[in-house]
C-alpha cells in the first residue's frame, strides 16, 4: 500500500512541475509586459532546474549527499556508499543552469529597464510598433 | 477560437501528454531505486582508484578517471566538466559586462549622485540608512555573511558548497548594507565599482591560469592534463599537492576561491549600479541625446 502511495505522489510531483513549465510558457507567450515576461522566463528555469533535480532523487531511505567521508575507502564502505547516495550529475548541471539563468535575468532586466526610461513603457506591443 | 485560448489549450494538452509519459516510465523506473550507471560511475571514480579497479572491472587504466575528491558534484563541475564551467563563467562574465555598458556612469557623475543625495537628505532633516539599532546589527551581520560564505567555499572540496554557492552568498551581504546603511556605506568600506570589476576581472583571470598551467608545464612531454586536479602517478610534471594544512587540497580549493571571487564581486557591481537612483540616468540619457544630436 505504501509503494503505491509512493508512486501516486511521484507522478503527482511530475505532473505539477510540467504544468508548472506550461504555466511559465503561458507567461512567456501571451502575456503583453515586458516584466511579466521576464518573471515567466525565471519560472520556468527555476522548475527546469527542480525537474532536473528530481530525475535524479531516489525514493529509497536512507538518502545522503554525494559526499564521502575518507579518502581511502575500503571496498564494503564504496558499496555502502554506492548504495545511499544521490545521482551527483543532475546537481551539477543543474549549478552551471542556476548561474547561466541569472546572468540572462540580470542582462534583460538591465535591458528592459533601459527600455523604459527611453521609450517609456514596457509593453511589448508599443514598443514593437515604435521605429528609429 | 481566439489566439489565447489556442496557445492555453496547447500548452495544456502538451503538459497532460507528456506527464503521461512521463509517468508510463520513459525516465527510468519510478520511483527511482537506485542511481543511473553514469552517476555511480562519477561517485565511485572519483575515490580511491584502487578499489574501483575492483568495482569496475571492465575499464582500462581506471587511474586516468580519478579525481581525488570527496565530494562528487565539485569533482564533476571543476574536473570532468572542467572546460563547461570555464566557459559558462565567461558568459557570467560578459552578461555582466552588458548590464554596465548599458548603466555606465563616469567618477564625476558618481561623485554628483552623493553630493546631491547628501544634500536632499540633509534638507529634509533625515539620515541616510535605517536606525542606529539595524545600522549596527547589520554591521555585524554582513561580517558572519562574509565569513560564512568564505567557509562554504574554501571546504567545497570536502562538503557541500564551492565557489558558486560561496559567491551567491557573499552577494547577500552588499545587498543588506544597500537597504540597511545606504549605498554610500558600501563605498566607504572599499566596495566601489571599479574595486569589484577588478577582482572579479582577477577571479576570471586566476581560473583560465590554473586551466593553462598543468599544459604548459607539460610541454615536451605528453603527459599534460588541462584543468587537472591531483598530481597524476604516471604524469611527469605534478603540480598542485595533494595535500597540505592537515586538509585534501589539489587545484579544486584554487578554482573555488578564484569563483567566489567572480561571482561576489559580479553579483556586487549588479546592486551597486541599481541602487542609484533613476533621476540621475534620466539626466544622463538626456545629456547624451543633446551631445549626440
Amino acid at each position: 500500500m505504501d509503494e503505491v502511495i509512493l508512486r501516486f505522489l511521484w507522478i503527482y510531483t511530475w505532473f505539477v512541475l510540467i504544468a508548472t513549465i506550461g504555466l511559465g510558457l503561458y507567461g512567456i507567450a501571451v502575456k503583453p509586459n515586458m516584466l511579466k515576461k521576464i518573471i515567466s522566463l525565471t519560472i520556468l528555469g527555476d522548475t527546469a532546474n527542480v525537474f532536473m533535480i528530481y530525475v535524479g532523487y531516489r525514493a529509497v531511505y536512507p538518502i545522503k549527499p554525494p559526499v564521502l567521508w575518507t579518502m581511502n575507502p575500503s571496498k564494503e564502505v564504496l558499496e555502502n556508499f554506492a548504495s545511499q547516495i544521490t545521482d551527483p550529475v543532475p546537481p551539477a548541471l543543474v549549478i552551471t543552469a542556476i548561474v547561466i539563468n541569472m546572468a540572462i535575468t540580470i542582462l534583460i532586466t538591465f535591458l528592459a529597464i533601459q527600455a523604459y526610461r527611453l521609450y517609456g513603457t514596457l509593453d511589448s506591443r508599443k514598443i514593437s510598433k515604435l521605429r528609429g | 477560437m481566439s489566439k489565447k485560448n489556442l496557445v492555453i489549450t496547447s500548452i495544456t494538452l502538451t503538459s497532460i501528454v507528456l506527464g503521461l509519459i512521463i509517468s508510463l516510465g520513459v525516465l527510468g523506473p519510478i520511483p527511482l531505486t537506485s542511481i543511473r550507471p553514469l552517476g555511480l560511475f562519477y561517485a565511485l571514480f572519483m575515490a580511491n582508484r584502487n578499489i574501483t579497479i575492483e568495482v569496475f572491472p571492465l575499464i582500462v587504466n581506471p587511474g586516468n578517471f580519478w579525481a581525488a575528491s570527496t565530494e562528487a558534484i565539485t569533482a564533476i563541475l571543476w574536473d570532468y566538466r572542467g572546460l563547461d564551467t570555464l566557459f559558462e563563467t565567461s558568459v557570467f562574465f560578459f552578461a555582466i559586462i552588458g548590464s554596465i555598458a548599458l548603466f555606465r556612469f563616469t567618477e564625476k557623475e558618481e561623485h554628483e549622485i552623493r553630493k546631491k543625495t547628501h544634500e536632499n537628505h540633509a534638507s529634509e532633516g533625515k539620515y541616510l540608512g535605517l536606525s542606529l539599532i539595524t545600522k549596527t546589527i547589520t554591521k555585524i551581520i554582513l561580517f558572519t555573511i562574509i565569513v560564512v560564505s568564505a567557509a562554504i567555499a574554501l571546504h567545497g572540496q570536502l562538503t557541500p558548497g564551492g565557489g558558486f554557492q560561496g559567491g551567491s552568498a557573499f552577494a547577500v551581504a552588499p545587498l543588506l548594507a544597500i537597504a540597511a546603511l545606504s549605498r554610500f556605506y558600501l563605498d566607504d568600506i572599499g566596495f566601489k565599482k571599479n574595486t569589484m570589476l577588478l577582482l572579479r576581472t582577477m577571479g576570471l583571470l586566476i581560473i583560465a591560469l590554473l586551466a593553462i598551467i598543468p599544459v604548459v608545464a607539460g610541454i615536451g612531454s605528453w603527459q599534460a592534463y588541462i584543468m587537472q586536479n591531483q598530481p597524476k602517478e604516471w604524469a611527469i610534471i605534478q603540480l598542485f599537492p595533494p595535500k597540505g594544512l592537515g586538509v585534501l587540497l589539489g587545484s579544486l580549493v584554487y578554482y573555488n576561491i578564484a569563483e567566489l571571487l567572480a561571482v561576489g564581486a559580479g553579483f556586487t557591481i549588479i546592486f551597486i549600479l541599481l541602487s542609484i537612483p533613476e533621476e540621475f540616468y534620466k539626466k544622463i540619457i538626456e545629456k547624451e541625446g543633446v551631445e549626440h544630436g
